[in-house]
């Protein structure tokens, strides 16, 4: 492997000597970091409208109280605790306070359905669930019959809650009351009880999102967590009391590593937003300097801005793009590695106080030093948009399996990888090691090694086949030791004219168009040539139509405007520019609905459902390589309360003349 | 009848514009917990019992009292002192002003600085903006616009902004609340949102709910009690269960046999 462009050993600094007091739990590093650093600012949330600060004393008393609560309600070591919520300090601090007594956890997503709780909650064992609000509360109470170990819920915002009247209902202050009883009564007991806890316990079963298949539940160690943490760490220098956003969900393995293991062991000032909706504004109060979002979060700040900036006025607009070229000039130069020309070494710090600053200061990331974007691939050129205005945005690749493997490093990388293999520090388990296999499959071995799937031995084989964990993804380095991204294996596709095509990359540099929301290409071994469905962004064209005096009812009747349409293809004849002959979009349709995860089309990170969309609207796609004009149908359709319906539409399938692009 | 007292009390109001009937010996009593709704085809005169029991209109006969003060010749800004809150068919809000400075409308009753000290910003008026600013926080947090706290209301969606109108009636702490048509012009997931705060802020807030709506569905499914209003006259008054099945209330509502 080549050698890393950075100090490993000056980026952990004195991180591992917290290890040499036989600290091997995230409870242990939690009493040891409010020993040390005690009255200082640890969590933050926004409550009526002021930022509430917690200390680390304060986390650690309620994570106490909490735990010995769980205890008095008969929760012992090695059993599982359900957790679900909207990211928030009584999240982080059940999930602490479980872990204190031994118990694992699992996260579910805030917004999963019944049956998908009850799935994840009896295939986990959870005997205690500690949700959020009466939302949460109320989908536990409908399966409630179905989860027989479930003995108690917990909740902790009591607001429309008054009327019910559960025998396990019980409030997370309750059980914290229970809590302080039981400690009087058993002085010691919690020392005692964390200082039992082992690096190989059980700390998160992370259930994988299941783009194909039941979701299986990946067991993180405690010691995986710390290892996966130590490698990021290894990779930029982070300073401690970095004000970090907590908004990815626990559910995601990510926020385990980042928010949950890093947050503590760095440590963070972890800030919760308010509420999901008003993330952007409280990106900017808290000064964010380090945050993790998806690649879907990023490019949707990114629509953000250029839709923004096609509304305001033409000087506004013409010191935009003047300060923009200036930063591609300088910052973006910097980090590709070309030479800065002299006259833009001048012309920066102007753009940079009119423009950059100004910019990243109205997205709340103007000292964002450790911003990464985790998850599926994302369009180099929403990366490239971020480093512009001067944020350093860096790609990292892992799974939930194994933890972090590469990420971006130093200050001059290839947008178009996913950067180096990450270092691992010896005291949680050797290097990382790797190898490509002929179909190019990445196998992947080191590092504390993956623990397994829970209650799932044989899935677990079949990943750890020969000693190498299996990741299904097709990826390949370059000169620089850099790893490229492809694709899914089984998502590389080939046409019947032999040609493969990469379809995550033209949906990638499709969806960063502000117009499209969603988008999946076609085209397989029956299937001549790559077309696509596209699902436009009703927030960015809507005005777009208003301000033509363009007409429009509905959805479906503003996707299938002429107007529309062509304005569609334009962008698609964009992408199909950078495509070779042979991968380029031929034909393309809007979708007459949105796609949405609870009709099962998108996953709950908004990945989208390809074998599921492809049956949905197979007889669209039949249409499409049909070589029709136009396509009537029905289409059915979920509203939020459960009633179905169905939805009549014509789509008008649009053609591309080979010369575009 | 309601049987434990009762929060307010119109008895025999007779209501006359010229010559035109619009209340005619309407007797209607709001007990002290409970959502009540007054129902009634148009011009049955449904927001005529709210106009009288807030001030806004003077019946010709019959009164009003409010617990035990008779408020039936009282300007109506003295009966919002006393506590009857109300919100409007209309939104009546201040579009260039934000949300939380329409909500801060809602407390001036309570405020005890004048411009002058305003002005000169000591520690009393700090210390008074920042306890309102706190009550107009717990309303944002209870009727859930957060994300809108500095949003201008003429930017607002309309279902948005009725509910910055409920907003204010209740930043004045009311003993009872008037809702005049708070579904109207509302889609469906709106409604569904409204009817929750109704009864949520008889639930957490614990202030009886007088609401006048078309919405008979939604009037159903949240009110105690119901009146009904025909040309004037209270045609019947009992639980939902009963209205529904009321042969008077169908052949108003629905012409014959038609059942609701």
């Amino acid at each position: 492997m080549k050698s890393l462009p950075i100090d490993v050993e000056k980026n952990w600094g004195e991180l591992p000597k917290i290890f040499d007091r036989g600290i091997e739990t995230l409870p242990q590093l939690l009493v040891y970091q409010a020993g040390r650093f005690g009255d200082r600012v640890f969590h933050r949330k926004k409550d009526f409208g002021i930022w509430q600060r917690f200390t680390f004393k304060d986390v650690l008393d309620n994570v106490r109280q909490l735990a010995m609560g769980l205890s008095a309600l008969g929760v012992t070591r090695g059993e599982t605790v359900g957790l679900v919520g909207e990211n928030e300090p009584e999240l982080f601090w059940s999930e602490y306070a479980s872990q204190a007594i031994g118990c694992k956890c699992v996260c579910l997503y805030p917004d999963f359905t019944p049956p998908q709780m009850e799935y994840l909650l009896n295939h986990s064992e959870a005997v205690v669930l500690i949700c959020e609000d009466q939302e949460q509360v109320d989908k536990v109470l409908e399966i409630e019959d179905r989860l027989p170990r479930v003995h108690r819920v917990i909740y902790w915002d009591d607001k429309g809650m008054w009327k019910y009247d559960h025998p396990k209902l019980m409030t997370f202050g309750q059980v914290q009351e229970l809590g302080r009883a039981h400690d009087r009564e058993n002085p010691g007991w919690f020392e005692a009880e964390v200082a039992s806890g082992k690096g190989d316990d059980m700390a998160v079963i992370s259930y994988t999102s299941g783009t194909t298949g039941l979701p299986k539940g990946c067991i993180m160690t405690h010691t995986g967590l710390f290892d996966t943490a130590f490698r990021v760490a290894g990779t930029l220098p982070i300073r401690p009391f970095t004000q970090y956003l907590s908004y990815i969900s626990p559910a995601w393995a990510a926020e385990q590593m980042g928010g949950l293991t890093q947050g503590l062991l760095v440590p963070f000032v972890v800030n919760f937003p308010e509420e999901p909706e008003t993330v952007t504004r409280d990106l900017r109060e808290i000064g964010t300097e380090a945050v993790v979002f998806t690649p879907r979060q990023w490019e949707s700040l990114a629509s953000l801005v250029e839709s923004k900036m096609m509304d305001a006025g033409p000087i506004r607009r013409w010191f935009y793009r003047w300060g923009m070229s200036v930063g591609r000039m300088t910052n973006l130069a910097r980090l590709e590695g070309r030479p800065i020309p002299p006259l833009y070494r001048l012309l920066h710090p102007l753009a940079e106080h009119l423009v950059l600053y100004p910019l990243r200061d109205n997205l709340g990331l103007q000292d964002a030093y450790y911003a990464q974007s985790g998850g599926s691939g994302m369009a180099p050129d929403v990366f490239r948009f971020f480093h512009t205005m001067g944020v350093k945005l860096r790609n990292v690749y892992g799974t939930t399996e194994m933890g972090m493997f590469t990420s971006h490093m130093g200050e001059t990388y290839d947008l178009e990888t996913v950067g180096m293999w990450d270092p691992v520090h010896p005291r949680f388990g050797p290097p990382l090691e790797y190898k490509l296999t002929e179909e190019g499959e990445l196998l992947v071995r080191g590092g504390a090694g993956f623990a397994g799937y829970y209650n799932n031995p044989e899935a677990t084989e079949k990943r750890m086949a020969g000693g190498w964990y299996h990741t299904g993804d097709a990826l390949h380095m370059t000169d620089k030791g850099e790893m490229v991204y492809l694709d899914r294996l089984e998502d590389m596709r080939k046409l019947s004219t032999g040609h493969s095509y990469p379809p995550q990359f033209i949906e990638n540099r499709l969806r960063f168009s502000p117009f499209i929301k969603e988008v999946m290409t076609l085209g397989d071994e029956s299937k001549p040539f790559v077309a696509a469905m596209i699902n436009i962004d009703i927030g960015t064209v809507g005005p777009w139509a208003e301000q033509r005096s363009i007409g429009y009812t509905t959805f479906t009747d503003l996707s299938q405007n002429a107007r529309v349409r062509e304005l569609i293809r334009e962008e698609v004849a964009k992408v199909n520019y950078f495509l070779p002959a042979g991968s380029k979009v031929t034909r393309f349709f809007n979708l007459p609905k949105e796609l949405d995860p609870d009709e099962d089309e998108l996953t709950r990170s908004r990945k989208i459902r390809r074998s599921f969309l492809e049956q949905k609207y197979a007889d669209f796609i039949g249409a499409v390589y049909q070589g029709r004009e136009e396509f009537s149908a029905v289409v059915p359709v979920k509203y939020q309360d459960g009633r179905t319906g169905t939805l009549n539409a014509t789509v008008h399938i649009v053609d591309l003349g080979p010369e575009e692009g | 009848m309601l049987q434990d007292g009762y929060l307010m009390r119109a008895e025999k109001l007779n209501l006359r514009f010229g010559g035109v009937v619009a209340l005619s010996n309407v007797d209607v009593v709001v007990g002290p917990s409970e959502i009540l709704a007054v129902i009634g085809p148009n011009g049955a005169g449904k927001s005529c019992v709210l106009n009288c029991m807030n001030g806004f209109y003077r019946p010709q006969e019959g009164r009003v009292c409010f617990g035990e003060v008779d408020i039936t010749h009282m300007r109506s800004h003295k009966i919002a002192r006393l506590g009857v809150g109300r919100t409007f068919q209309g939104v009546q809000l201040f579009p260039g002003l934000s949300v939380i400075d329409n909500l801060l409308t809602g407390r001036h009753i309570y405020m005890k600085t004048n411009a002058v000290q305003g002005f000169i910003y000591r520690h009393w008026t700090h210390r008074e903006e920042m306890a309102e600013r706190r009550k107009v926080e717990e309303i944002i947090d209870f009727l859930e616009i957060k994300h809108i706290r500095h949003a201008l209301v003429g930017s607002l969606s309309y279902g948005l902004r009725k509910r910055i109108d409920l907003g204010r009636a209740l930043a004045m702490e009311p003993k009872l609340l008037l809702m005049d048509e708070p579904m109207a012009g509302m889609n469906l997931e709106e409604k569904e949102d409204m009817a929750r705060f109704i009864i949520d802020i008889r639930e957490a807030l614990d202030i009886p709910v007088v609401i006048v709506e078309h919405d008979m569905q939604v009037v159903m499914d949240i009110a105690d009690r119901i009146y009904v209003l025909n040309w004037g006259h209270v045609i019947a008054e009992g639980p939902p269960s009963e209205i529904k099945q009321n042969p008077d209330v169908i052949q108003a509502y629905l012409g014959e046999e038609r059942a609701l």
